[in-house]
Formats: structure tokens, C-alpha cells, sequence
């Protein structure tokens, strides 16, 4: 696929470990940020359409902010097969969507779920930080949007998958490497491009042009990502590969979710895109505690 | 001679980095705080800290409460390791009093015969013409079915006794404790308290309490004697 061959190959660079900024906001190296998944669509695969009315999805936006989100990720178009999602209709989702939650949080970190420069650059003029491009640099053009705002960039994984497509009968001699090389690669592309350093991440994409296995083995080896020094951005909740882990429906996921975001978490991921952001961000303190990177609450016990 | 002196329990938790993010029983770590203050307003020669330990010996003034064993992750702002938990919250509480000057550093052998105990004081109230004592320990912890101690029925009886000694600067109320009972009781102040009692050799120091009570099933004192 031309898109692939666009990245550069070789050995892409690591990244010096360090703060994260996304908007106004720095996050630093031991903070694990939750990302609350808000869908503009009738159609996701998760209670589809729940906030495909902007009244409920504000609301939702409210209920993720008091859950402790960190970031909010806004998307108008499933990433399953399905009718065709223009261009213009994209925009109408998400556009005037983010525009109002900008309005109501000045300083909410919002990303926008989109693969197409056109709504990357309408999104960015309604004032959101971060272009969550889950579709891996598909088109190019994005980068450049996130570059000329100041926006960061997540560089995503999908194999040789084109938006909106289901993987079929993919392979790997190492899912790990090929991983590694695109999303280092994607990354090198963007900073080229002019995004910021400090605002690029790096997204393995399970279930994207990935097997259960695949993502299985991705989870187990995340540490080989987060040691390029690149922020991780884990994507798991309640994807397919939790559910034929467990043998459990979409509604039965997120016990397995969060097992997948603990050791995520242990692995070093920074940014957690969920559903859930409550379990998730109770999940993620937990984690921070047994790492001694925040300390629990209260303790009284044993020590009255 | 003792010129003052002051009662302050001795929960780990008065160490703020081992609570966590929450401050927890504020109101009792300002009462310590203001009985440090009033006993260093007196302007001693040296603060006698006096906790039960193991042994009665005396500690080096520089050492401190290893936070760390109550806590892995917490290094020791507060130093090396080292002081019974007793001695390691009164050197903390003169340390949050910003006190710089002399140290004793006393630990009393918490199974010590009363005799010994007030011995002790009569010795340590003689190393200066000027000495405050800051007794640590701490009442019963069979306070309740949810105490750390569960439930013992002697145990508000044994407290009410030791408040009301206090209260009226009756030191031979003090040195009266029984030792056993208190050990079942696993009270952790009775052989400071009788330290303190002998420290002040018959006299009946006046006597403010500002703090008694048990929020966690253990029995909490804070007092100034003067």
C-alpha cells in the first residue's frame, strides 16, 4: 500500500523520556492520563448511538470530567465498516461539537478521532489539541494539520488495513517490530512535518489489523514500546480481542479491559482511551500506587 | 529541675507523608504542635523526649523515626533510620516546632517497674537547671469491638484514671499505674507517664488538656503541665 511505503524505513528514532503536552497542559513521565471516548455516531460498536444526540454528549463529556478524565477523544466516524461518513458530514458531527466543549472547558485537553485533513483542520479551528489518527497516517495530510496548529499527533498502527476495514487472515514475522517501525516511523514522519516532539504519541492499535493474538502479544511486550520514550497511548476497552479472551459480550468487557489497562499501566503506557473512565481511572491510581508514583488517598490503617 | 512539660500520643500517622494524600485527625496534630510550642515557650536548657522502648538507654539526638518501616516507599526526609516509634514522633513534633536546640533522647523499657520509671525522671530533671520533658505514648487500644486491641472492659476505666491524673496534676496518680494492666491493655504511655511523674518529684504541676479522645480505638492524650 502507498501509504505504508510513505513512512520512512530504517531504524526510527527513540525519544528522550519525558513530559508529555497536549494543549496547554505538561504531563509528566509517572502521570497516567485517562482519555474518554466520546462518539458523534449512531453507530459505534459500544451502546451505539449514546451520545449521538449533542445534548447527551455533553453530558457524558460532564460525567467523564467529574470521573477524572484527562483528556476527551471525539469521534464522528466508526472504525467498523458501515455507511459512508463524508467528509462534510464528519465535520457536522464533531465540529460544533467540539466548539461547544471547548467553550464549556477552556482547559480540558480534546483530542480528535479522525484519519482526514479536512476535519483534522476544521477540528483544530474549534480549538482541539490532539489528532488521534487511528488509521496510521493513512493521509498524510494530517500530520501536516496537527504541525501548523500546534496540535500533537497520535501514530497509530493498522498494518495494511485502509479506514473502516476489518482485518483479514493478518500475519507478522514479529507483530512487535512491525509495530515498532510504524509508529517510530509515523512519528519521524510527523516531527519532519514540524508537530512537536512533545506532542507526538505512539498508539499500538489493538484489533486493528490485528488478530487476538496479535493484540494478546502486543499487550505482553508493550514494554518494548514504551522504552522508545515515546508516550504509549493503550486502546483496549472492550475491544474484540478482550472479548474472545474471555469468551465475553461487549457489556461483559470490562473486567478484562481493565486487566489489559493495569498492566498497560506497569508497562509504562501514559494515555488510557476508555469507556469506563471511573473503573479506568480507579484502575490507573491503583496502579500508580503499587508503582509508589502516587500515594493511596488515606492510609489510617495499622498506623492509629 | 523540670520547668514544663507536655503529653502527646504516639500514632504513626502523625507522620503527614503515611497518611497518604488525606490529612488525617488534624485537630490532633495541632494540639501537639501547640503543647511543643508551649513547651518550648519556657526556653528550656534541653528537651528530655522520653518513649518507651525496649531497653532503657539513651538515643543520639540526631536520630530519627525510620519512616520507611512503616512505609517502603517513603524515603527518610526525616534521616536515618533508627528511634522506637515513641521517641521518633517527639523528635518529629520538635522538629515541626522548627526546635534546633538540645536533645535527650530517652527511651524507657516499656516492661520497667514504676520504682525505675520515676527513678529515671528523678535523674533526667536534673541534668539541666532547666529541663522540659515531652512524654510520648499513647492509652489503650482495646478500646472498642473496632479498636486494633478489640474490646477490652478495663480499658475506658484504665484511660478515664490516667485523663483524670492528668487533669489534676496528680503525679502519684501517675506512678500508681499498674504496669501489668497496662500491658494488657496495650497501653504504650504508662512507663513515660511515670518517667514524667518522677520527673516533677512530688510537686502537682498545673495541667491543660487539649486533646483526649479515640477517634481509631486508641486512647489519644494531649496535655501541658507546668
Amino acid at each position: 500500500m502507498d501509504h505504508v511505503a510513505a513512512a520512512p524505513s530504517g531504524a526510527p528514532a527513540a525519544r528522550e523520556p519525558g513530559p508529555l503536552r497536549l494543549g496547554r497542559a505538561e504531563f509528566p513521565l509517572e502521570q497516567r492520563l485517562v482519555m474518554a471516548i466520546v462518539n458523534r455516531t449512531p453507530d459505534s460498536f459500544y451502546r451505539p448511538g449514546v451520545t449521538w444526540d449533542e445534548g447527551a454528549a455533553l453530558e457524558r463529556v460532564h460525567a467523564a470530567v467529574a470521573e477524572g478524565a484527562d483528556i476527551l477523544d471525539v469521534g464522528g466516524v466508526p472504525a467498523k465498516p458501515g455507511p459512508e461518513v463524508t467528509v462534510a458530514e464528519e465535520i457536522r458531527r464533531v465540529v460544533p461539537f467540539v466548539a461547544s466543549v471547548r467553550a464549556a472547558y477552556p482547559d480540558l485537553v480534546i483530542s480528535a478521532d479522525t484519519w482526514r485533513h479536512e476535519p483534522a483542520r476544521a477540528v483544530c479551528e474549534a480549538g482541539a489539541d490532539l489528532l488521534n489518527d487511528t488509521w496510521s497516517g493513512w493521509d498524510p495530510k494530517v500530520a501536516d494539520v496537527a504541525a501548523q496548529f500546534g496540535a500533537g499527533l497520535v501514530c497509530s498502527h493498522v498494518g495494511t488495513l485502509t479506514p473502516r476495514t476489518r482485518p483479514f487472515r493478518p500475519f507478522f514475522t514479529d507483530v512487535m517490530a512491525d509495530v515498532t517501525d510504524r509508529v517510530l516511523g509515523l512519528a519521524e514522519r510527523a516531527r519532519r512535518a514540524g508537530v512537536d516532539p512533545a506532542r507526538i504519541v505512539i498508539d499500538p492499535a489493538h484489533d486493528f489489523g490485528k488478530n487476538t493474538w496479535h493484540s494478546l502479544e502486543l499487550t505482553r511486550r508493550l514494554g518494548e514500546l514504551t522504552a522508545t520514550g515515546w508516550p504509549v497511548l493503550l486502546s483496549a476497552s472492550r475491544k474484540d480481542f478482550v472479548g474472545e479472551t474471555l469468551g465475553a459480550p461487549v457489556e461483559d468487557r470490562l473486567a478484562g479491559t481493565l486487566a489489559v489497562t493495569a498492566v498497560g499501566a506497569w508497562l509504562g503506557a501514559r494515555i488510557f482511551r476508555a469507556h469506563d473512565v471511573r473503573a479506568t481511572r480507579q484502575a490507573l491510581d491503583m496502579v500508580a500506587a503499587i508503582r509508589g508514583d502516587l500515594p493511596p488517598a488515606r492510609a489510617v490503617r495499622g498506623l492509629a | 529541675m523540670i520547668v514544663t512539660a507536655a503529653i502527646c500520643p504516639s500514632p504513626p500517622l502523625l507522620a503527614r507523608e503515611l497518611t497518604g494524600r488525606a490529612e488525617v485527625l488534624p485537630e490532633l496534630r495541632d494540639a501537639c504542635a501547640a503543647a511543643v510550642r508551649h513547651l518550648l515557650a519556657a526556653a528550656p536548657d534541653v528537651v528530655a523526649v522520653v518513649g518507651t522502648g525496649q531497653e532503657t538507654a539513651t538515643w543520639n539526638p540526631d536520630d530519627r523515626l525510620d519512616l520507611s518501616a512503616y512505609a517502603p516507599p517513603v524515603s527518610g526526609a526525616h534521616g536515618k533510620p533508627g528511634l522506637p516509634l515513641a521517641l521518633g514522633i517527639g523528635a518529629l513534633l520538635l522538629d515541626e516546632a522548627g526546635y534546633t536546640g538540645p536533645r535527650l533522647v530517652q527511651a524507657v523499657d516499656e516492661a520497667a517497674p514504676a520504682a525505675a520509671c520515676l527513678r529515671l525522671g528523678r535523674d533526667l530533671a536534673a541534668v539541666a537547671p532547666r529541663v522540659a520533658v515531652l512524654a510520648i505514648g499513647d492509652g489503650s487500644t482495646r478500646r472498642g469491638p473496632a479498636a486494633p486491641g478489640y474490646l477490652d472492659a478495663r480499658a475506658v476505666p484504665f484511660d478515664d484514671a490516667v485523663q483524670q491524673a492528668v487533669r489534676d496534676g496528680d503525679m502519684a496518680a501517675l506512678a500508681g499505674l499498674d504496669p501489668d494492666l497496662a500491658r494488657d491493655l496495650m497501653v504504650t504511655g504508662r512507663a513515660a507517664w511515670q518517667v514524667l511523674a518522677g520527673a516533677f518529684a512530688g510537686a502537682r504541676p498545673a495541667t491543660e488538656i487539649s486533646y483526649a479522645a479515640d477517634p481509631f480505638g486508641v486512647a489519644y492524650l494531649v496535655a501541658t503541665l507546668t
